[in-house]
């Protein structure tokens, strides 16, 4: 045994000395687990109920990556184990049918030369803005719609590049049968020109879909089984100016819900930015129509779930990071057909030879309207011919600003303030209904020593037309670089039992059964985090709140629970 | 079996213990322009932090080490490579945010499609490496809390 210690100690010390183009392996695990408890008062005001913890108590996400690497030779394997899935995760819903535990294997090999490279197995890639085809992996929305398939890419002295790839994605944990194929081409405008002031690229793509699942259900209006997609771009930058544009077309009739008019689709997608010094501005704009694209046409509710989708659409406008200025955000039209924008600013002013006191300005504004549309019938009056039209109208505002102060080496604080209008009634209605949330937030952080630290965080949110008032408040204790604890608590002031506010699609009001005793429901955390070198486990006991949780502007429902989560990352 | 397991764990302890090297993979410029990975290594130690815009521990991150790198030059040779993970979505607020928060001495890079950071293994950020001049990574950390910078200064120091 000692002998075998030895080897495996004794070769790795050998191989710390090799340099770069020898083999190595490293691996990554990460784990998200949950323990739900009994919540008296969630059951009581049905923000739960027993039958909705169909797979008992327990749930756990978990990720385990190995991958080699000899020089430009690697391969890989990783390993999805829900087991079962946490709760608030599509997966369960497409998955309800089968087994509560369920797993996924991914792998693929690679070689990666100078100019080109070829890859088997799972493919993560998209073209441009990803407006018409992006495969990648989201932890936080279990999302995974990798390619299996090959992928070929070659450059010709940076001015050409070539990408071709073919393959089957993935929805969930199911490999669906539709063969989708693409290619991508990038010529550099400033690299033929020997110009090197700037860049300048013109680039263009084409995505194939045959669908092989057609003949499963009924699906009105889509006349071939081949999807064909196209984008053009351009992409300029000069002396601090950046000019990106793209266009994306859908050239044959499909569909995005059950319920929608096949069509064909388009989109615009617009970036522009500029900067000198300390100071920048970035602005999105976006008109997109019919473009979504889903995986494979699936029978029932796993058609229109987050997971099946082909290409990449989310929501542009800003993701929030404090918590009563995220808790309702924005989703996107919900027919996916909008036109909007956004714009960022940031300015920094300081002294540059004075690092620890300066002010960090950043502004940010962003609109969204849907377009007109026709709604499926089916969800206005029952019959599925009929098609509602409903015109276009503004559904999102936000315009926000953060004052970040360092005073000096100890103390650091943030204002932020946002407002923000939502059309609270986007989907079915003829005229909108408005919630207008006023979010005030003030973070500081103090640093006692090199080691000790405190942060405080107090938010408040004032709402006009929706679901009242909200509190939250954050104390966090740090000893670095080791541990953290933290404790939280949230809280609606409102009235919980008000009717005006129950008949609106309200994510906190479920019914009005909901006690007066329970006015002021606390959403409390406790939480404390170790960390060593690569390693880092959290642990989190609290009451959650009913809400939607977004990642990289896409969103998924949670449901309300109270209970332990446990949280491990490690890689080598 | 017992025999087996223990072997397993000192193999995965051994590869704790061996130095990885950056991968080669492209990632794109401030510019926008796909750059290899390995052009970034050119004998200088750095440190590099993967971040993205709504991940508020990596901006806190990124800012106290600039804070703190004017004195930590004084000291040693090094750099530091600010890998945003943003997307499609929020790349260009990424290069604005560059732009707009001081950071005009770091090396900026954007991980678009997320090869650098699924080749490093980053599952959550902010994720931080230590790698010296010939490439080979020779600490990490994941996490943030305010001080932990030392740390990342007290490797840097004993690469010398």
């Amino acid at each position: 045994m000692g002998v075998a210690l030895c080897a495996t100690f004794c070769v790795n010390e050998a191989s710390a000395q090799i340099k770069a183009g020898e083999g190595q392996v490293s691996i990554a695990l990460e784990s998200n687990s949950s323990y739900y408890m009994k919540d008296e008062v969630l059951a009581d005001i049905d923000l739960y109920k027993d039958e909705d913890r169909k797979r008992g108590n327990f749930g756990s996400n978990d990720f385990l990556k190995v991958d080699y690497t000899l020089g430009k030779f690697s391969a890989g394997v990783q390993v999805d184990a829900y087991l079962p899935a946490l709760y608030g995760y599509d997966l369960y819903d497409y998955q309800s049918r089968k087994s509560n535990m369920t797993g996924f294997l991914t792998k693929y090999v690679q070689w990666e030369d100078q100019n080109w490279g070829v890859r088997v197995g799972d493919i993560f890639d998209q073209f441009g803005n990803g407006l018409i085809f992006r495969a990648y992996e989201d932890r936080n929305l279990a999302f995974n719609n990798s390619l299996a398939g090959a992928r070929a890419h070659y450059n010709f002295n940076n001015m050409v590049s070539v990408k071709v790839l073919a393959g089957l994605p993935r929805v969930y944990d199911v490999r669906t049968k539709n063969v989708v194929w693409g290619g991508d081409l990038s010529l550099s405008i400033s690299d033929m020109a020997g110009w090197n002031d700037g860049y300048a690229s013109i680039e263009g793509s084409y995505v194939g879909r045959y669908l092989n699942d057609i003949s499963s259900i009924e699906f009105r209006g889509i006349d071939s089984k081949i999807l064909n997609l196209v984008s053009g771009r351009a992409n300029f930058e000069y002396s601090g100016f950046t000019f990106r544009g793209e266009y994306a077309a859908k050239l044959n009739n499909d569909i995005f819900a059950m319920n929608d008019e096949a069509g064909k689709g388009n989109a615009v997608y617009l970036d522009l930015g500029y900067n000198y010094k300390r100071f920048s501005v970035s602005a999105n704009f976006r008109r997109m129509r019919g473009m979504t694209t889903r995986a494979a046409l699936l029978d029932g509710a796993a058609f229109a779930s987050g997971g099946n989708l082909l290409n990449y659409v989310p929501t542009l406008v800003r993701q929030h990071t404090y918590s009563l200025a995220g808790l309702n955000p924005y989703m996107g039209a919900v027919t996916g057909d909008e036109i909007g924008g956004q714009i960022d600013v940031y300015y920094s002013l300081r002294n540059p030879k004075v690092r620890n006191k300066y002010w960090n300005f950043h502004a940010n504004f962003s609109m969204f309207n849907t377009l007109d549309h026709k709604f499926g019938g089916g969800r206005i009056d029952g019959n599925v011919d009929d098609f509602a039209k409903r015109e276009g109208r503004n559904i999102w505002l936000d315009f926000n600003v953060d004052v970040e102060r360092q005073w000096n080496k100890t103390w650091k604080t943030t204002f932020f303030y946002s407002y923000q209008r939502q059309d609270v009634d986007k989907y079915d209605m003829e005229h909108g209904h408005y919630a207008d949330a006023h979010i005030f937030v003030v973070d500081a952080t103090y640093k006692i020593n090199k080691k000790h630290s405190m942060r405080f965080e107090a938010q408040y949110l004032a709402a006009d037309n929706y679901q009242g008032d909200w509190v939250a408040a954050t104390i966090e204790y740090n000893f670095a670089p080791k541990f953290s604890f933290y404790v939280s608590d949230m809280w609606n002031c409102e009235k919980m039992n008000d009717p005006e506010n129950a008949m609106y699609d309200n994510l906190y009001f479920h019914n009005s059964t909901q006690e007066e005793s329970h006015e002021l429901l606390h959403y409390y955390q406790v939480g404390a985090s170790f960390t060593h070198n690569s390693f880092r486990a959290q642990l989190s006991y609290g009451r959650n709140r009913e809400g939607i949780v977004c990642s990289g502007g896409v969103c998924r429902k949670q449901p309300a629970y109270t209970g332990f989560n446990l949280a491990i990352t490690l890689s080598f | 079996m017992k025999k087996l397991m223990f072997l397993m764990f000192a193999l995965v302890m051994g590869f704790s213990a061996s130095a990885q090297t950056l991968p080669d993979v492209k990632i794109e410029n401030q510019e926008g322009k796909l750059i290899s990975v390995r052009e970034i290594v050119d004998g200088t130690p750095m440190i590099i932090s993967f971040w993205s815009t709504t991940c508020k521990p990596c901006i806190m991150e990124l800012n106290a080490i600039n804070n703190n790198l004017p004195d930590w030059l004084e000291e040693v040779d090094m750099k530091v490579v600010a890998v945003s993970v943003d997307d499609a979505r929020t790349v260009s607020r990424a290069r604005a945010m560059t732009q707009g928060q001081g950071w005009d001495d770091y090396t900026c890079l954007y991980d678009k499609n997320q090869d650098f950071k699924r080749a490093m293994n980053v599952s959550l950020t902010p994720h931080t490496f230590i790698v010296d001049g010939q490439g080979n990574i020779v600490y990490s950390h994941s996490g943030y809390t305010p001080g932990s910078e030392e740390e990342l200064f007290e490797k840097i120091k004993e690469l010398k």
